[in-house]
């Protein structure tokens, strides 16, 4: 004892003294990849708690709407009057009010043009020439003509693009409700011409239109506990920021349009024939598969003529942050019932025979198994229905419907990637009821929290759906090239909205496979599910924002994952861990020369200690002198001590290599280190040393791995779980045949 | 979305740009290593394979090529090799070398092709020219990576800049 007594005081002196010998280098601020986001999160408070729950201050507003609305079909516009009653639930009066008026962005001359930084190009259209140089193209914004009160008076109202706000003559007081009307109407654009994520389409062999219609009623902006007025104007990417409320909307249509939007028809059997109304109450009963509520020839019929005899729609919905519908001559309807573990729900599609015959097979199957699917990770699905509306070229939700690309090139050959494209985009779109329709993140500014989010459930429930077609072994390694790219590229995933760079990667694949590796690899299934489920439940609703997300995730848990937060959505670095060196010791009786040199170090002779077992390195120069093959258990001095303590060891059980395998991390991020040994019978051990390794050192490790086998070789993260960008360094021994050479290989022998 | 900007993302580039929540982004990327034993330089060139079909249905119209599906023609091996030989070229010390295709493999939505350029047996400059996809897709960047005589480079290529010089 006291010999090391002495070893350890002689050590510790000698490393003092050579870090003298250092130069002085000035001090520093914490700049461990560790160290807690603290201060880079809000400071909790009553409102949003450190626990990332809303907390006994928290407030939110509610906002509902009774609306008649007229889709006017000849002349592509639409017109409205809205009451509107604001309940002021906050603890604060507020003078004024502001309603967001998102069609601007489809003014004449809108802003956006203005900071499009697009070069000239080599030729135009007329059309194109006109919009772009002569302003005299499309003009989608809205046309006000009345503000009032409820007594009928005008309000006094500025308008700032996509923002109005609306002047109160007396403050609303805490706990106070205000009243007031907006009547308006605006040109309905063909996205296909003037883009957006509404607007119709337009059949040009028979001029008939669906239209997709959102953003199309004044609605106001949150007022909320961590922004006051949201009020970021509408440049285009960055979505909507909503409040929850009730909604009565009177929808006119041309006599033979069918519509469906959010909540429930309340007036459906007036609206469609005995024969569908009867069809429709079959789906309400039906769990297997869907019923045809409007058929294919009834819509082909319904097509022909154009009607000049109207009919208006009742719909309601209660607690949702948005409404939206679709209309057209040309729907098919069909729906399902689907089961969930507390309640039954309708899954519906609607879509014209172009759709088809892609749409009739797999879309209301696929909102089925999303409701479902996102239902477990979540909740129960609480609103009544959700529905799949085919338009072309989209992929855009709102609560309960959402408009989804899809129109088979060859109706007798359906390719898999159509079929893909398809059920992909549904899953994604539906499962947006839950992220952010109902978890009401904040799209203006953070487009990660619904768009990540989602894709994130989406992964598995496609999954569910089909294995063949939607493999979830694709993830993490798809954002492999992302983030291997050029640095001046990237943005970390917590940049607004608006400056994202490369926004489907950045915005939906990165955040996606982040959720991906927290819950496969550093989390595990049990409790990344507890805390994901408890995030949902707990802002179901409700306005949660990043650090809601990130507190919840860590608190349901007792997972530290600031570190994870702070790599993967803070900063643009990415994961490369490689092997550095490996040394393979073999353990004998005979004094080695390390031994030998440490001793005479501290001045000790090696020959007057008792008899030891000596480590010898298979790279030291008296190896092939000292190695032996003889088992660790075999040698003389450990036999006779393991019989004096008449301790019995399983062969297997001793470690007769071990090796000093030293993991090196040219990459920023921090990960856990996945190894894989595999020895020399065939068999293989995998081991996961947790991303806290890298606590002291993030560039390099060493970490010791013994066994009774010998080992052939070391992969690290052979099943690709941890996004590493550089494979060249994974293995030992080094690779020699390159990736080029096995496939050059291969076409050979095939 | 801007409304002039996206109708030019429309007319230029059609399909893929449209559908909101699904935004992807516009990347190829080539990984060029000379292997100096073997005399070869060996490529593996990458693109997605939509914007590939979406872009070779235009060149040689009308065909339809359904990659990646049970009904991907026959000859789709060809179209490659000619439209690869087409847009993408090595210049070796200022000598223009055709590649050879080698093959392809598909993986999830990305299509790797194999080409190889042999007897090579020094590299004292190497010129790179990508333009795949470029007529299509204005935002398309086209990266490579090169490993030569241990030295590793990357660089961007895109519609304004198409193409890169490497001396060694």
């Amino acid at each position: 004892m006291k010999n090391l007594a002495t070893l350890i005081i002689l050590f510790f002196s000698i490393s003092i003294v050579s870090a003298q010998e250092t130069t002085v280098k000035e001090g520093h601020y914490n700049t461990s990849k560790f160290r807690q986001l603290k201060q880079g999160l809000p400071t909790p408070n009553k409102q949003h708690t450190a626990s990332g729950a809303p907390g006994s201050g928290y407030t939110q507003q509610q906002v509902d709407y009774v609306m008649d609305i007229t889709l006017d079909d000849k002349n592509q516009q639409l017109h409205g009057f809205e009451k509107i009653t604001y309940h002021n639930n906050s603890n604060d009066p507020l003078t004024y009010l502001w309603v967001q008026l998102d069609q601007n962005i489809r003014e004449s001359h809108t802003k956006n043009d203005d900071i499009s930084t697009r070069r000239t190009r080599a030729l135009y259209s007329p059309k194109q020439f006109s919009d772009k140089f002569l302003d005299k193209g499309f003009d989608g914004g809205f046309k006000l003509q009345e503000v009032k009160d409820s007594h009928g008076n005008d309000l006094s109202y500025k308008i700032n693009w996509t923002m109005m706000r609306i002047d109160l003559k007396e403050a609303i007081a805490p706990g106070a409700t205000f009243e007031f009307s907006i009547k308006w109407w605006y040109n309905i654009n063909n996205y296909f011409i003037d883009g957006g994520r509404s607007g119709y389409e337009l059949f040009k062999n028979d001029g008939n239109k669906l239209y997709i219609i959102a953003q199309f009623f004044p609605r106001l902006a949150v007022y909320n506990n961590v922004d006051g007025w949201q009020n970021a104007q509408f440049w285009g990417t960055g979505e909507f920021a909503l409040e929850f409320g009730d909604y009565t909307v009177n929808i006119t249509t041309p006599s033979d349009h069918i519509l469906n939007g959010t909540g429930l028809i309340t007036n459906l059997n007036k609206l469609i024939t005995k024969k569908q109304y009867n069809r429709f109450l079959k789906a309400q009963e039906t769990f297997d598969k869907p019923v045809v509520i409007v058929t294919q020839e009834e819509a082909a019929l319904a097509s022909k003529d154009f009607s000049s005899k109207t009919k208006t729609w009742t719909l309601e919905a209660k607690n949702v942050r948005d409404f939206a519908f679709s209309s057209s001559r040309k729907f098919i309807w069909d729906g399902m019932a689907v089961q969930l573990d507390s309640k039954k729900v309708m899954a519906y599609s609607l879509y014209p025979e172009e759709g088809n015959p892609l749409w009739e097979k797999y879309s209301t199957n696929v909102v089925a198994n999303t409701l479902k699917e996102y239902s477990k990770f979540t909740f129960d699905y609480p609103y009544p229905k959700a529905i799949s509306v085919n338009a072309d070229r989209q992929g855009m939700e709102y609560p309960m419907i959402c408009w989804n690309y899809g129109r088979p090139k060859n109706k007798e050959r359906l390719s898999d990637r159509e079929k893909k494209g398809m059920i992909g985009v549904v899953t994604h779109e539906v499962g947006h009821n839950f992220f952010p329709m109902i978890v009401n993140s904040d799209e203006r500014k953070w487009s990660w929290m619904d768009e990540g989010i989602n894709t994130f459930v989406q992964i598995y429930a496609q999954g569910k759906f089909d294995p063949q077609l939607f493999p979830t072994s694709k993830y993490p390694k798809n954002i492999i090239g992302y983030m291997a790219g050029n640095q001046d590229n990237l943005t970390p995933i917590m940049t607004n909205s608006e400056d994202v760079k490369q926004f489907g990667s950045n915005a939906y694949h990165k955040p996606a496979a982040g959720l991906f590796i927290l819950r496969e690899t550093i989390m595990g299934h049990e409790l990344f599910d507890y805390a994901f489920k408890t995030y949902a439940n707990r802002w179901k609703f409700k306005h949660p924002t990043p650090a809601d997300f990130f507190r919840t995730m860590e608190d349901a848990s007792a997972m530290d994952l600031d570190w994870f937060w702070r790599g993967w959505f803070y900063t643009t670095r990415n994961n490369d861990i490689g092997i550095k060196d490996v040394t393979t010791y073999r353990v004998t009786d005979k004094k080695t020369k390390r031994a030998t040199d440490l001793l005479k170090k501290y001045g000790q002779d090696i020959n007057k200690i008792p008899a030891s077992l000596y480590l010898i390195s298979d790279k030291s120069d008296d190896y092939s002198d000292i190695a032996t093959d003889k088992k660790p258990q075999d040698l003389k001095i450990l036999k006779e001590y393991l019989e004096e303590k008449q301790l019995h060891i399983n062969d297997s059980d001793v470690p007769n290599y071990f090796y000093e395998i030293v993991f090196e991390k040219p990459g920023g991020l921090i990960m856990p280190i996945i190894a894989e040994y595999k020895f020399e019978d065939g068999t293989t051990e995998r081991l996961q040393y947790p991303a806290q390794i890298w606590r002291k050192n993030d560039k390099e490790v060493t970490k010791v791995f013994t066994s009774s086998k010998k080992v052939i070789s070391i992969v690290i993260d052979p099943d690709k779980q941890t996004a590493d960008v550089n494979e060249a360094n994974n293995s030992w021994p080094k690779q020699q045949e390159n990736k080029f050479e096995s496939f050059k290989k291969s076409t050979i022998k095939g | 979305m801007g409304r002039h900007r996206l109708k030019l993302l429309i007319i230029v580039a059609i399909l893929p740009l449209l559908a909101f929540s699904v935004h992807k982004y516009y990347i190829s990327l080539t990984q060029v290593e000379y292997v100096k034993e073997k005399e070869s330089l060996q490529i593996i060139s990458r693109y997605f394979i939509d914007d590939l079909e979406f872009v070779l249905e235009k060149k040689y119209s009308k065909t339809k090529f359904q990659l990646n599906t049970d009904f991907e023609i026959d000859s789709v091996d060809n179209y490659f090799k000619k439209y690869l030989t087409k847009n993408l070229l090595f210049t070796v010390n200022n000598t223009p070398y055709p590649f050879n295709y080698i093959g392809k493999e598909y993986e999830d939505d990305i299509v790797y092709f194999y080409l190889e350029i042999s007897s090579l047996d020094s590299i004292a400059s190497l010129e790179i020219k990508n333009t795949a996809l470029f007529k299509y897709f204005p935002d398309q960047q086209n990266i490579i990576k090169t490993k030569i005589q241990n030295k590793h480079t990357s660089f961007y290529l895109n519609k304004q800049k198409d193409k890169g010089l490497l001396k060694f």
